[in-house]
């Protein structure tokens, strides 16, 4: 109860409310705009938190990106054009219930509905991470380098596209971190004799580069999108309650996805809405209607990937393990405010933890009204120009990458970045993969190289432990899981073929 | 830039090759038996495999139909390499020129490339640039290069 009066008073500091409004407008301004992601709001917002409190800093961060994630929704409804990955599973079904003209309850499910299942990844998020914190006490290197592989595997499970292919990026992004001398035997590897790289390459600049040049880099290729045509919104949450009473297992069975798949280390909202609209459509009483601008299934995903981005906080707290990509970045700003993730954070700095779920729950909350002024204002918002936007996204993208270290290397490390996310997109490599193996190279290795030295070079301890050999199972789970795909594919076509030549 | 599975798959075997064989050359730490070399062999030897998979077209079939561009010419692809040309200006030049000039020509050229009429580009590539100097330099403290032209705060 202390803990949590002192956790309050740490969020009542003007300091943090300031910067929880202004993070809840620009999250929501970046998000709703088509190309920018709710990770690229996150990574630009670093070089800004340096210069914050820790709360306040962290702050930014939940705010900008549970923001981010539902404004993406909006351009989702209204254009047919996602505003950051997490929003593709439904933005069919949005827009086709704007094309039936309920744009306005399209966009209420997307904003009530995100707003209930960010409080239920919360809540879940201040039950699961205490507990699970007892347990992970007790976690040697040996269960940190499986928790560390489950996470990359989980990383390359991203929905559309070949797991072979995933597995490569993430490999690309263990290669990256292995440069530099931050191993265990401090040798200094791959530094070409550049002193620049022998600190190794830091994730910031990366993740600018890979998600925020490499987007205008892209977005100089493609046709602007087409200006909305203007319209005046009727009333945004009329008839929630009423699909809140009619759906509610459908909401908590998004919630419950949305919170399964965001404690997995590795996989965040982008996944947890694929899944959830397929479990949906699949549990159905009225599948036929998927795809028509059925609430449903709107309902389910929208509620998973906002409880998704809560409760991907709990490996990066627990074990300082990404969640997802926003939650990579996350971890960074933890560790450079003195918050270093691990088990006892939850015991020495309860006050902080609880101001943490505090904002959270903040957050959901002003993300109502906010975001029903970022709907009726979303004509004018999403009217402005790419031509004014990528400029100035691209200065800051030079100037944020130079405030982190007040180096210059880090804007060549950006561009560079900028270059190989873009054809690695183009060529369908999944580049949060990647991301997530730059973040947790150092840490997979560091747990497999003190592990072997002390299990004297034996493997067995790798899954003699029971909860070590859990996560190994796990782990192999997730690498074999397409193979599994694959061969029931195999099976069912050749069982369909023949009747299908029959008739 | 799009590439067949084929050459980015035996790209991929290269870099792992590059990898491994680099990897291998890294000194022993004495005394122990898994040295820096380990992980780089290790991740070497895993990208050769991805890479020979990925060009036989193994897991092709989980990907998304990608959509096609259209018949644009392949030097319309250049354009996407304007933006890391102009950081790595930036990185060159920022220093010697200043940041409020630097920032202004890169704003201006990026905003001509995305089409806009110089009636906006103008004017975007003055005021930009100052709001970030003033909320990077003045807000928080980021030492912006002066350069040639110094800002009036």
């Amino acid at each position: 109860m202390q803990n949590l009066i002192e956790g309050a008073a740490l969020v009542a500091a003007p300091d943090v409310l300031v910067a929880i409004l202004a993070s809840a407008i620009y999250g929501l301004v970046i998000g709703a705009l088509p190309g920018l992601t709710a990770t690229m709001a996150t990574a630009l917002l670093v070089p800004v938190t340096f210069y914050l409190s820790p709360i306040a800093a962290v702050a930014t961060i939940i705010t900008a990106s549970a923001m981010a994630i539902f404004s993406g929704d909006i351009p989702g409804c209204l254009l047919r054009i996602p505003g950051t990955p997490a929003s593709a599973a439904y933005t069919d079904e949005a827009y086709a219930m704007t094309r039936k003209g309920q744009a306005e309850t399209a966009l209420g499910i997307c904003l009530w509905f995100s707003a209930l299942g960010g409080i239920f990844g919360t809540l879940a998020l201040m039950v699961v991470a205490p507990a699970l914190a007892e347990i992970a006490l007790s976690f040697s290197t040996f269960e940190y380098f499986w928790m560390a592989l489950l996470g990359l595997m989980c990383a390359t499970l991203v929905a559309r596209s070949s797991p072979v292919k995933a597995i490569a990026a993430m490999l690309i992004g263990l290669l990256i971190a292995c440069i530099g001398m931050e191993n265990p035997a401090g040798t200094p590897r791959f530094t070409f004799g550049l002193s620049d790289l022998l600190g190794g390459v830091e994730v910031i600049p990366a993740l600018v580069g890979v998600f925020a040049v490499a987007q205008v880099m892209r977005a100089l290729l493609m046709p602007e999108p087409p200006p909305l045509p203007r319209r005046r919104f009727g009333s945004i949450l009329a008839g929630q309650w009423g699909l809140t009473r009619r759906y509610p297992k459908q909401l908590m069975r998004g919630n419950t996805i949305g919170v399964i798949v965001g404690v997995l280390p590795g996989a965040g909202a982008d996944m947890a809405a694929w899944i959830s609209y397929a479990t949906s459509k699949k549990f159905s009483k009225e599948q036929a209607k998927y795809g028509t601008g059925h609430p449903e299934g709107l309902v389910e995903s929208g509620a998973a990937n906002n409880s998704a981005v809560a409760s991907s906080w709990v490996p990066a707290l627990l074990f300082g393990i990404p969640g997802d990509t926003i939650t990579a970045i996350a971890i960074g700003v933890l560790y450079m405010k003195g918050l270093n993730p691990g088990p006892t954070l939850f015991t020495e700095n309860a006050s902080s933890m609880y101001a943490l779920y505090l904002i959270f729950i903040l957050a959901n909350i002003i993300m109502i009204p906010f975001g029903i002024m970022m709907i009726r204002t979303s004509t004018l918002v999403l009217r402005a120009p790419r031509a004014a936007v990528m400029p100035v996204i691209l200065l800051l993208c030079a100037v944020g990458a130079y405030a982190i270290g007040n180096n210059p290397f880090a804007v060549l490390l950006v561009a560079l970045f900028g270059c190989l996310g873009f054809v690695m997109e183009r060529n369908g490599y999944p580049v949060a993969a990647m991301v997530l193996g730059i973040v947790m190279g150092s840490m997979v290795e560091q747990s497999f190289v003190s592990s072997l030295i002390k299990s004297d070079g034996s493997l067995l301890p790798f899954v003699e432990r029971p909860i070590s050999g859990l996560l190994a199972a796990l782990t192999f789970t997730a690498l074999l899981w397409p193979v599994g795909v694959w061969v029931v594919q195999r099976l069912r076509g050749r069982r369909l073929r023949p009747s299908g030549a029959a008739e | 830039m799009r590439l067949s599975d084929r050459v980015s798959g035996a790209a991929l075997v290269a870099l792992g090759g590059l990898a491994a064989w680099g990897g291998s050359r890294l000194p022993a730490v004495p005394g122990q038996d898994v040295g820096p070399a380990v992980f780089p062999m290790l991740i070497g030897f895993g990208l050769i495999a991805c890479g020979l998979m990925i060009a036989l077209g193994v897991g092709h079939a989980f990907e998304a139909p990608e959509e096609e561009g259209g018949g644009r010419s392949w030097w319309h692809g250049l354009w996407a390499l304007l933006p890391p040309a102009l950081l790595v200006l930036y990185m060159l030049l920022a220093e010697r020129i200043g940041f409020l000039l630097m920032a202004a020509a890169m704003v201006l050229v990026v905003a001509l490339a995305f089409g806009a009429r110089l009636r906006l580009a103008l004017p975007l590539a003055v005021l930009a640039p100052l709001a970030v100097h003033l909320v990077f330099y003045r807000l928080l403290r980021v030492p912006l290069p002066e350069g040639l032209l110094a800002a009036p705060w």
